[in-house]
C-alpha cells in the first residue's frame, strides 16, 4: 500500500552569492499516511519549514518527487495542480502575519471556498458559520477583524481556513509557538479533535519536543537539511540513537521538580549550510565522531519498527546509547 | 545599622500599582499591589503569561517603564533606598553599575553600527574609566569568559555577524561582567533561542550568578527553565502576584489555583 503523501529525495537550494549554494533541504524522504501525525522537528536552520513550504509550493523545490495517492504532483500543469492543492492545506506559525488585517474573519474563511470549491454565496455563508463553530468560536466572530481577536482565537481562524476546503493533509508550521502555555494546550486539543472527526493527516513542524511527544505518531528529526533520525514517537523519545537527537532531547528543560539530566553536548553552534562537504553534517560537533564520518554522508540505517538512524557509529553499539551514558546519567523520559 | 540593612533581600517591591494612560486620558489599571523580594545571592524567577505585568514591574525597577505608565502607589527598595524617589541623576548612578538588565532580543539590543567589542569597551569606560585600549582588552576578556570562541576576532565583528545565542552571550558579558552589578535582571533571555543554545545560556547565567555572588532575577514564561535553575519563584497573573515561594514548593505543592493551572498546562504534555 502506498502512503497518502510520499516525498522522495526532496531538495531545495538557494543561491548564496559567488556561485555558492545554500542547501536548505538536501534529500529528504518521508511518507505520511491518512489520519496520522508525522512531526518534523529540528532547530532553526534545520530546513523543516522549507520542507513544508516546498510541499505547498510556496517555494519551488529544486529536486525530488512528491506524490499524492501515487500521483506525482510536482510536474502537473497549473490547473490540475490547483485541484491537488485543495487536498493539502497549511496553518502558519504567526496568525498575525498569515491573516490579512483588512479582511473580516468571514472573508478569510469564504475566500478558499470561492477559489477551490466555487460555492455560491449562500452556501459559503453557511459553511463559514459551520467552520467557525467547529473551531470553538461563535458566529459573532465572523464579523470581526483579526486585530479584534486574541492570539489563540486568531490561530483558530487560521485552522478554520485550512480545513474549509476539506483537505486530506494539513501542514502545521509551528502552530503553537507564538501562544502562551494555557492557550497552547487548548489549540492542541482542538487539533487532535479535528483530526479524529475529519480523518486529517498532519505534518506537524515544531521545535517544541514536549508538544511533539503529545501529538505525533511518528517523528522525523532534521539537522541542516537532512533527516538524521526517524521513528515512532515513543521509540525515538525513549531510545534516541542519533547523537543529534540525543543532544536535542537532553537539552529540553522539564517543568518538574527534581529531574536530573545529563546533557549530551555538541561542540559549538550549528554549522553553515552553504556548500557543506559530502560528509555527516554533525562532523566537528559530534562527541562520537570517527574519521570515517568525514569521508561520506551516512545513509539512514533501518533498525526495524520503522525506526531509522543516519549514524553508523550509534547503530553499531550493542545497547542504545551505551557508550555515552555514565552510570548515573538520566536522559529525561518521564 | 538600621533594621532594613539586615534584610536578606537586595530588592523589595512593595504594593506597586499603576495604570496605562490611554489616548483619551483614561487610566487602565495594569499592576495591582505587586509585592515581591529578591533575596541576596539567589536566582528568583518571575513567571507569568503575556500581559501578566512581569516585564513592566522589572522595567520600573530601572525607571525605564513606558512613558504612558502612571504609578499610583508602591515603593521599590534597593538596599533600603526607594528607587522611585530618585531623580534622573540618582537613577543613572544605579543603572548598569548596581542593577543591570539583559533583554530578550540581544541582536536588537546591540547597536548595529558599532562592533560588539567597541560597545563593550564603551560601557566599560563609562563605568570604570581608563583608556580605550585597556577597555578593549577587558571587552575581549569578558567575551572569552562567556565562552565566545576566538574573542579577539569576534570583538571586531558587528552584531549582524553574531548568531542569536552568541549575541545573548555578549549581552550577558556586558551586563554581568563589564558593568559588575550586584543585581542582574534578565527579561526572557532565552526566548527565541533553540533549546540546545537555551540550555547553554542558562548554565552560563547560573554559573555567573554563583561565581560572582550576583542576585539574579529571571523573567520568563517558561516553567521548564525555572525548575532547573531558580531558587525562588514569583508567579504573576493579570497584574497581580498570585504566589511566591521556593522553587521546590512552587513545583511540588503549588497553592494558588492559577499556579496549579499554569504548571499543569506546562506539564500536561510531558505527562502524556
Amino acid at each position: 500500500m502506498s502512503a497518502l503523501l510520499q516525498v522522495r529525495a526532496l531538495s531545495k537550494l538557494f543561491p548564496a552569492g559567488g556561485g555558492r549554494r545554500l542547501r536548505a533541504v538536501d534529500g529528504v524522504s518521508l511518507e505520511l499516511e491518512a489520519g496520522e501525525t508525522l512531526a518534523l522537528v529540528g532547530e532553526s536552520g534545520s530546513g523543516k519549514s522549507t520542507v513544508a513550504r516546498c510541499l505547498v509550493r510556496l517555494v519551488e523545490p529544486s529536486g525530488g518527487e512528491v506524490t499524492l495517492d501515487g500521483q506525482s504532483i510536482l510536474s502537473l500543469p497549473p490547473k490540475a495542480l490547483a485541484r491537488q492543492y485543495r487536498r493539502i492545506q497549511m496553518v502558519f506559525q504567526d496568525p498575525n502575519a498569515s491573516l490579512n488585517p483588512r479582511m473580516r474573519v468571514r472573508e478569510v474563511l469564504e475566500e478558499p471556498l470561492r477559489l477551490h470549491l466555487d460555492l455560491a454565496p449562500p452556501a459559503r455563508a453557511d459553511r463559514a458559520c459551520e467552520l467557525i463553530e467547529r473551531v470553538g468560536l461563535g458566529v459573532v466572530h465572523l464579523d470581526r477583524y483579526p486585530h479584534e481577536l486574541s492570539g489563540g482565537q486568531r490561530q483558530r481562524v487560521g485552522i478554520a481556513r485550512a480545513i474549509a476546503v476539506s483537505p486530506d493533509i494539513v501542514i502545521l508550521d509551528e502552530p503553537t509557538s507564538s501562544l502562551d502555555v494555557s492557550v497552547r494546550g487548548q489549540i492542541l486539543d482542538l487539533l487532535l479533535d479535528l483530526q479524529q472527526r475529519l480523518g486529517l493527516a498532519y505534518l506537524f513542524i515544531s521545535h517544541d519536543l514536549q508538544v511533539v511527544r503529545h501529538v505525533a505518531d511518528r517523528v522525523a528529526v532534521m539537522y541542516l537539511g537532512v533527516i538524521v533520525e526517524q521513528g515512532p514517537t515513543e521509540r525515538v523519545f525513549a531510545e534516541p540513537r542519533h547523537p543529534y537527537t540525543r543532544a536535542l532531547l537532553s537539552a529540553t528543560p522539564m517543568a518538574r521538580w527534581g529531574i536530573a539530566r545529563t546533557r549530551l553536548r555538541l561542540v559549538g553552534e550549528i554549522t553553515s549550510p552553504i556548500d557543506p562537504p559530502d560528509a555527516c553534517r554533525l562532523v566537528g560537533r559530534c562527541p562520537l565522531a570517527q574519521p570515517s564520518c568525514a569521508a561520506r554522508r551516512p545513509e539512514l540505517i533501518d533498525l526495524g519498527d520503522r525506526h531509522a538512524v543516519a549514524c553508523p557509529i550509534a547503530t553499531q553499539s550493542p545497547h542504545p546509547g551505551a557508550p555515552l551514558r555514565a552510570a548515573n546519567e538520566r536522559i529525561p523520559t518521564c | 545599622m538600621r533594621a532594613a540593612a539586615v534584610s536578606d533581600a537586595l530588592l523589595e517591591i512593595e504594593n506597586y500599582s499603576g495604570a496605562f494612560r490611554n489616548e483619551d486620558g483614561g487610566l487602565v489599571p495594569v499592576l495591582h499591589q505587586v509585592s515581591y523580594r529578591l533575596k541576596t545571592g539567589k536566582i528568583t524567577a518571575v513567571v507569568g503569561e503575556t500581559g501578566s505585568g512581569k516585564s513592566l514591574t522589572a522595567l520600573s525597577v530601572l525607571g525605564i517603564q513606558p512613558p504612558t505608565f502612571v504609578r499610583s502607589s508602591g515603593r521599590i527598595l534597593f538596599r533600603s533606598v526607594d528607587l522611585l524617589t530618585l531623580d534622573a541623576r540618582g537613577l543613572r548612578a544605579i543603572r548598569g553599575s548596581e542593577i543591570s538588565m539583559v533583554f530578550q532580543d540581544a541582536r536588537a539590543a546591540l547597536n548595529p553600527v558599532f562592533t560588539v567589542g567597541r560597545q563593550l569597551a564603551d560601557v566599560h569606560r563609562l563605568h570604570h574609566g581608563g583608556s580605550q585600549r585597556a577597555a578593549m582588552k577587558r571587552a575581549v576578556e569578558a567575551l572569552s569568559r562567556v565562552s565566545i570562541p576566538e574573542p579577539e576576532r569576534r570583538a571586531r565583528q558587528y552584531p549582524h555577524e553574531y548568531s542569536g545565542g552568541m549575541a545573548q552571550r555578549a549581552m550577558i558579558a556586558m551586563a554581568a561582567l563589564i558593568c559588575q552589578p550586584s543585581l542582574l535582571i534578565l527579561d526572557e533571555p532565552t526566548t527565541g533561542l533553540d533549546v540546545t543554545i537555551q540550555s547553554d545560556i542558562m548554565e552560563l547565567i547560573v554559573e555567573l550568578t554563583r561565581s560572582r555572588g550576583l542576585t539574579t532575577c529571571l523573567i520568563t514564561h517558561d516553567l521548564g527553565v525555572v525548575a532547573e535553575t531558580c531558587d525562588e519563584v514569583v508567579v504573576m497573573n493579570a497584574g497581580r502576584v498570585v504566589e511566591t515561594g521556593s522553587a521546590e514548593a512552587i513545583f511540588t505543592r503549588p497553592a494558588d489555583p492559577y499556579t496549579q493551572r499554569l504548571l499543569s498546562a506546562s506539564q500536561m504534555l510531558e505527562a502524556a
